[in-house]
């Protein structure tokens, strides 16, 4: 694992700590473009982030224990979000949730040994009118059962 | 200033000022824990909250400002539901266990769930689990579940040392306040943390299963650790004699004082308390004496007067040395001036103070003596003490405080003191140093007699008396004052001197720097 930013990243968040005032006004932006480059943020990313932005690192850990599009540990290469919030949960998430963690092994939170799968539960994903809805990586996918998700997963390679 | 009107009263106040500011001026308590005096509103605790008049929903006190004729209810049902309401959130994560947390009597969680709260839980959840004994200083240990994420500490680390130390971590009901890694809190204010937790989170273990809070007696005071002058109050158990607890100083609190220390004292003046109890003399101790009937106080000043005059009369001023310091309150200095420098002339007088610490750039100085400043305005001359020059020459020395052991090894010192015929000294302490005196007088700490100390910014600090002293200890001011009615060169001057008050109204008349500072 680099312990630095490729020169790509640095590029950008040269960029992105150009538009604030002030630099740690620029730390979510630099996390996104942290993870996209490591795949995670552990107290090693922690550490650099906080070094280019002048801050201390527990600051940085307080954001990434914040937020959850944010992740402490490496993902597998699908990330499964499922919605459990209020519409999901009434078309049956639940079910949905129990149903993914019979096929893959793994509970809400856990990554499979393959490191293929990563399961997470997530509040509302803004997809209502698609309920139960579920993200893979960065697609959607909505109106679910258990069939339609056999498909989808056994269309991930 | 702007009316409002507070629980129908009309109260008279600042423009900008808040709600909650306003009603502490007009004596009303709003009930709030996330709040500090020393940081800007957070608002995250809601135990605040308050009626406005015109305004839909309940406001919160701590950031809501003023406005001319704003009409606030701080006791209607609603607010007295709200606050209910707010503790049964507050409460529903917490682990009710004041029976045996260290910081009930002292927390005001505790104190409003009285007043306000009194409800039956409804919350039937299970509770969080959580670190219950994380260290995060050196004494200083914190409880997560019985924190109430009112971030005060993680404020105090962030805007007053500026060391963040503490961070919260996670969200919603998963959050929690916490150390980087095992990284504790590692400054000189540590110790203000477990004082700014409003609740049983942050303990300190200098304390912690000790004593009682209730069974404490609280008395303000000025720390005499360095030349800042912060204020302080001493905590001290007044003891049982039922049960044989004894008398004893337990804790020293930070006392606000916007000019000389804000809201905070070091660590050094916190945990350094020992000073106060620790081989303290508590009786005269007549090592030589020369044909004189026992000692007492009454008796001390006349046998002191008696034994300078005769070096006097025989034009042998000279022949007087004095060793000062500076934990002496700005009265006994400019009592000692007038005595030995203005009416007696004395060449020889010098100083033994502790030896000079490291400043930490905030509060503590590099004087670990609290009236240095008041000595120079008095008109001293601070020199420290030269063996070969107070030897030479001598035959009485006046000593003053157990300092004279820091500077000097008991060897050199008593190859010195071996030359001078009558020595006697003030001390606090019982120590080997007392042996190489003929007569040792027991004093009382700044902590346990009246008067004023000048701080290292000029600022004129009075004090009373906040513990007892200990045996036969009693001010020096008083024997000062004694000697110079019985020495008899200014007799009339000395007479009126009956308290220290008195003695710094004559400051302010004979010195400018103290003129209106009394």
């Amino acid at each position: 694992m680099s312990l630095e930013f490729s020169e790509k990243a640095k590029k950008k968040i040269e960029e992105i700590v150009a538009r604030y005032p002030q630099k740690e006004a620029a730390i979510l932006p630099v996390l996104h473009v942290t993870q996209q480059e490591f795949g995670f943020i552990s107290a090693v990313q922690e550490k650099i982030v906080a070094k280019v932005l002048g801050i201390k690192p527990i600051r940085v850990r307080e954001l990434v224990t914040f937020y959850t599009m944010l992740t402490r540990e490496s993902l597998g290469k699908y990330h499964i979000q499922v919605c459990t919030n209020l519409s999901c949960h009434l078309l049956g998430a639940d079910n949905f949730v129990d149903y993914l963690v019979d096929k893959l092994g793994i509970q809400p939170g856990e990554t499979t040994p393959d490191k293929k799968f990563t399961l997470s539960t997530v509040e509302c994903l803004g997809a209502c009118e698609r309920a139960p809805c579920m993200m893979i990586n960065f697609n959607y996918y909505g109106d679910l059962d258990p069939k339609k998700v056999d498909e989808i997963l056994d269309n991930l390679k | 200033m702007i009316k409002i009107f507070i629980d129908k009263d009309p109260v008279e106040v600042e423009e900008g000022t808040t709600v909650l500011k306003a009603a502490e001026r007009a004596g009303i308590h709003i009930p709030h824990l996330c709040y500090h005096p020393a940081f800007p509103p957070e608002g995250s605790c809601r135990m605040c909250l308050v009626e406005i008049e015109g305004f839909p929903k309940l406001e919160l006190a701590c950031s809501t400002v003023v406005k001319k004729d704003m009409k606030i209810s701080t006791k209607s049902e609603r607010v007295v539901e709200a606050r209910k309401a707010v503790l049964e959130f507050l409460l529903a994560e917490h682990p009710l266990d004041c029976p045996i947390c260290d910081k009930a009597g002292d927390c005001k969680l505790q104190d409003y769930y009285d007043e306000y709260g009194l409800f039956e839980s409804q919350f039937k959840e299970v509770k969080e689990k959580r670190e219950k004994k994380l260290k995060i200083g050196k004494t200083l240990i914190l409880d997560q579940e019985r924190c109430i994420l009112c971030t005060r500490c993680v404020r105090f680390l962030r805007e007053v040392t500026e060391t963040q130390e503490l961070g919260v971590f996670h969200r919603g009901v998963h959050s929690s306040v916490n150390i980087y890694d095992g990284a504790t809190v590692v400054n000189n204010y540590a110790g203000n943390l477990a004082e700014i937790c409003p609740v049983g989170a942050i303990t300190d273990e200098d304390f912690r299963f000790k004593t009682r809070s209730w069974f404490l007696e609280k008395r303000e005071s000025i720390c005499p650790l360095c030349s800042r002058g912060c204020n302080i109050l001493i905590e001290y158990h007044p003891g049982f004699a039922r049960f044989e607890v004894p008398k004893k100083v337990y804790r020293i609190k930070a006392r606000e004082n916007p000019e000389v220390n804000g809201f905070w004292i070091c660590d050094r003046g916190r945990y350094g308390y020992s000073y106060l109890e620790e081989g303290r003399a508590d009786q005269i101790i007549l090592n030589k004496i020369d044909g004189e009937n026992v000692l007492t106080w009454e008796n001390i000043s006349e046998y002191l007067g008696e034994k300078i005059k005769r070096l006097y009369s025989a034009k042998k001023a000279t022949g007087i040395a004095l060793i000062l310091h500076t934990w002496l309150s700005n009265e006994e200095l400019f009592l000692v001036h007038k005595i030995f420098k203005e009416d007696l002339k004395v060449e020889k007088i010098f100083f033994a103070d502790p030896p000079q610490i490291e400043a930490d750039g905030y509060l503590l100085t590099s004087d670990p003596s609290p009236n240095i400043r008041g000595a120079l305005e008095i008109g001293f001359d601070i020199k420290t003490v030269d063996l070969d020059a107070l030897a030479d020459g001598t035959d009485f020395l006046l000593a003053f405080g157990p300092f004279l052991s820091g500077l000097f090894s008991l060897g050199d010192l008593k190859e010195a003191l071996d030359k001078i015929k009558g020595k006697v000294l003030f001390s606090y302490y019982s120590n080997e140093l007392n042996s190489l005196f003929d007569i040792v007088i027991p004093v009382a700490l700044i902590a346990e007699k009246a008067g004023s100390l000048t701080n290292v910014d000029g600022i004129v600090q009075s004090f009373q008396p906040a513990l007892e002293p200990p045996g036969e200890s009693l001010p020096e001011w008083k024997v000062l004052a004694d000697l110079g009615k019985k020495l008899g060169i200014d007799s009339k001057f000395f007479e009126k001197f009956t308290s220290p008050d008195a003695i710094l109204g004559e400051m302010g008349k004979k010195i400018t720097f103290f003129q209106e500072k009394e």
